[in-house]
């Protein structure tokens, strides 16, 4: 993936062969377009509807299937509630420290991939390849183990670092694939201008690929704002994150205040859905370079 | 974007000497920087991934626990201990992993297609799609969890309603397992749908028409000229999303926490049943180990029918 293709695609003019590579649909296809579309966003509806919804309407036997009294009452049970509230709060944090420490790191992995040749640079890659393939829990009996041992288990630190390791692979490859797209001569220019090795890593590579940089740090945010396993195990209680307080709140304790669930479900997806808004661009060749090139 | 099927590219380098000729200004103290910068991150992925993995390799060999300190050398004991286990749960986790993978294939390849047409709303629609696979799994848990609830879920809902029995989905071992592979199902489409999706826009135009021209009617065009170009990256992408299906264990943890019974008890559950449940984390690390053996076969296997295919073409 070159810079190139990183920028937003220009769209394409239509062109006399248009009909034949994108035709358009028939009656069949409309219809199983929309069958498949009503799978796809109907339970997404019936999320939001439920959040919406009064308790009473929730558990009645005539139910309606639109919330006509929308009420806000579930959203108010999430802030009143304590222990979510500080599951948001710790979430906030390691994601924050997961994507902080995630850039960082994978940038300079990314640099050193793409522009210098070393012994170990293949074997690195690799492992990284084939690293993503190993599913974390067959990791987490030791990964328990070694926070235990080094007196980190229950930290923040912990559980950014377990998630960062996990996102490095996607981000790696994600800002390997648009530093490829820089042409050396920058850093020979540069190096002639008598930069050091550090400030054009630094004052000229760093800026000029910000916006991968943000993106990258947008996905190692989603990761960690979404994982459930690390933060189930390594977290604790005092630093549990919002999937593992929604899980321990709500299907635990069996409490089946499903109204307060779904809204604590709409509020967790919320910031999700505002990256994805943000960088819809560049979503797919995004995610694509870091889970498919290989 | 670029899709490859190839392996790992191990070689590289070796094949491309124009691009290290070019590099002339690279000194000795140039490359000693470039490792250096390498440096946190691997040894962070050697400290959070390698190191553990290895770690385990020696805690199947013992009698640990999870909750008490030392332990004692036990030899295989762990691995005849979970053998039995270890045979069900790979039969299920395989059950929930292939199914998993082939309907949101089906379905997201079947959605491509309709979503390359010309259409008015095409990218909104597009988008609003890709939410399923945009919330966070305990979020896709809970919602289904929800929607097949025994007492109150609108499934029921809507079954009692035009006169059917109500089931309860998650607490019967049949329906529960299928309740868990729709659920899933429904979180990985989008991603199958995109990626097929940006495969569709690469396809050769010109030979699409030439098809046209010729004759070709719309399934032959797809079958002969567009099937042969999504295939590779098609299977890699599904090999991808059965690996992580495999391991996967958010969606059912939450949804049945691999009840009722052990009727949905994925090899993933069943380790963090071992170790955070039952405190025997020599039995986990050994399930661990065996799990790895099989993914290990697994790869393999797809590597070697990807280099027939490969030579084939």
């Amino acid at each position: 993936m070159s810079l190139v293709s990183f920028l937003p695609a220009r769209r394409r003019s239509r062109h006399v062969g248009e009909g034949i590579t994108r035709p358009t649909l028939g009656v069949a296809g409309k219809l199983s377009l929309a069958v498949l579309g009503l799978f796809g966003l109907l339970p997404v509806y019936w999320l939001v509807a439920t959040a919406f919804m009064q308790r009473e309407d929730v558990f009645s036997k005539d139910r309606p299937f639109f919330p006509f009294n929308p009420t806000l009452d579930n959203f108010g049970a999430f802030f009143e509630d304590t222990a979510l509230l500080s599951a948001l709060g710790n979430s906030v944090i390691v994601s924050a420290g997961t994507a902080a420490v995630s850039v960082l790191v994978a940038g300079l992995m990314a640099y050193s991939l793409s522009k210098f040749r070393y012994r170990g640079r293949n074997l690195f890659m690799v492992m990284f390849l084939v690293g993503q393939l190993v599913p974390g829990v067959l990791l987490l009996v030791s990964l328990y183990l070694m926070f235990s041992a080094a007196g980190l288990l229950y930290t923040y630190t912990a559980v950014v670092l377990a998630f960062t390791t996990f996102t490095l692979p996607l981000t790696v490859f994600l800002l390997k694939g648009i530093i490829d797209g820089l042409p050396d001569e920058i850093i020979e220019a540069a190096k002639v201008d008598g930069l050091s090795n550090l400030a054009i890593l630094f004052r000229i590579i760093f800026p000029l690929i910000t916006p991968g940089l943000v993106t990258a740090g947008m996905f190692a945010f989603m990761r960690g704002w979404s994982d459930l396993l690390f933060a189930l195990t390594l977290a604790g209680p005092d630093k549990q994150t919002l999937p593992v307080g929604m899980t321990t709140a709500f299907i635990h304790e069996g409490s089946g205040d499903w109204p307060a669930l779904m809204a604590a479900s709409v509020i967790t997806s919320l910031p999700l859905a505002l990256i994805f808004i943000a960088l819809q661009r560049y979503f797919v060749s995004g995610l694509a370079a870091g889970a498919v090139k290989g | 974007m670029t899709m490859t099927t190839e392996p790992p590219p191990v070689r590289a380098p070796a094949r491309s000497p124009v691009r290290a000729g070019k590099r002339t200004t690279l000194n000795g103290r140039d490359r000693t920087f470039g490792f250096m910068l390498a440096a946190p991150a691997v040894a962070l992925f050697l400290a959070v991934a390698v190191y553990p993995l290895v770690a385990s390799l020696g805690t199947s060999l013992y009698d640990q626990s999870l909750i008490r300190p030392g332990r004692s050398f036990i030899g295989f004991d762990n691995y005849s201990d979970v053998w039995p286990d270890f045979v069900d749960r790979l039969g299920i986790t395989l059950v929930f992993s292939v199914f998993a993978t082939v309907f949101p294939l089906f379905l997201g390849l079947g959605l491509a297609l309709l979503l390359n047409a010309r259409l008015k709303g095409r990218s909104v629609l597009r988008g609003m799609l890709m939410l399923p696979w945009l919330l966070p799994g305990v979020v896709v848990s809970f919602l289904w969890a929800w929607i097949f609830n025994d007492s109150y879920g609108v499934l029921n809902h809507v079954l009692s309603q035009v006169g059917l029995p109500e089931v309860d989905f998650l607490g019967a071992p049949g329906t529960a397992m299928a309740a868990v592979i729709i659920a899933k199902s429904w979180n990985t489409f989008p991603w199958m749908m995109v990626v097929i999706l940006a495969v569709l826009q690469t396809l050769p135009r010109e030979q699409l028409e030439a098809a046209a021209i010729d004759g070709a009617s719309r399934p032959q065009r797809f079958w002969h000229v567009s099937l042969p170009h999504l295939i590779g990256p098609v299977a890699l992408v599904t090999m991808l999303e059965f690996i992580y299906n495999f391991g996967s264990f958010d969606m059912i943890f939450v949804m049945t926490g691999g009840g009722p019974g052990t009727s949905t008890m994925t090899l993933a559950v069943s380790i963090y049943q071992y170790a955070f449940v039952e405190f025997s984390l020599g039995r986990a690390a050994a399930m661990g180990v065996l799990w790895l053996v099989a993914l290990s076969v697994v790869c393999a296997a797809y590597f070697l029918l990807n280099k027939k295919l490969e030579a084939r073409r």
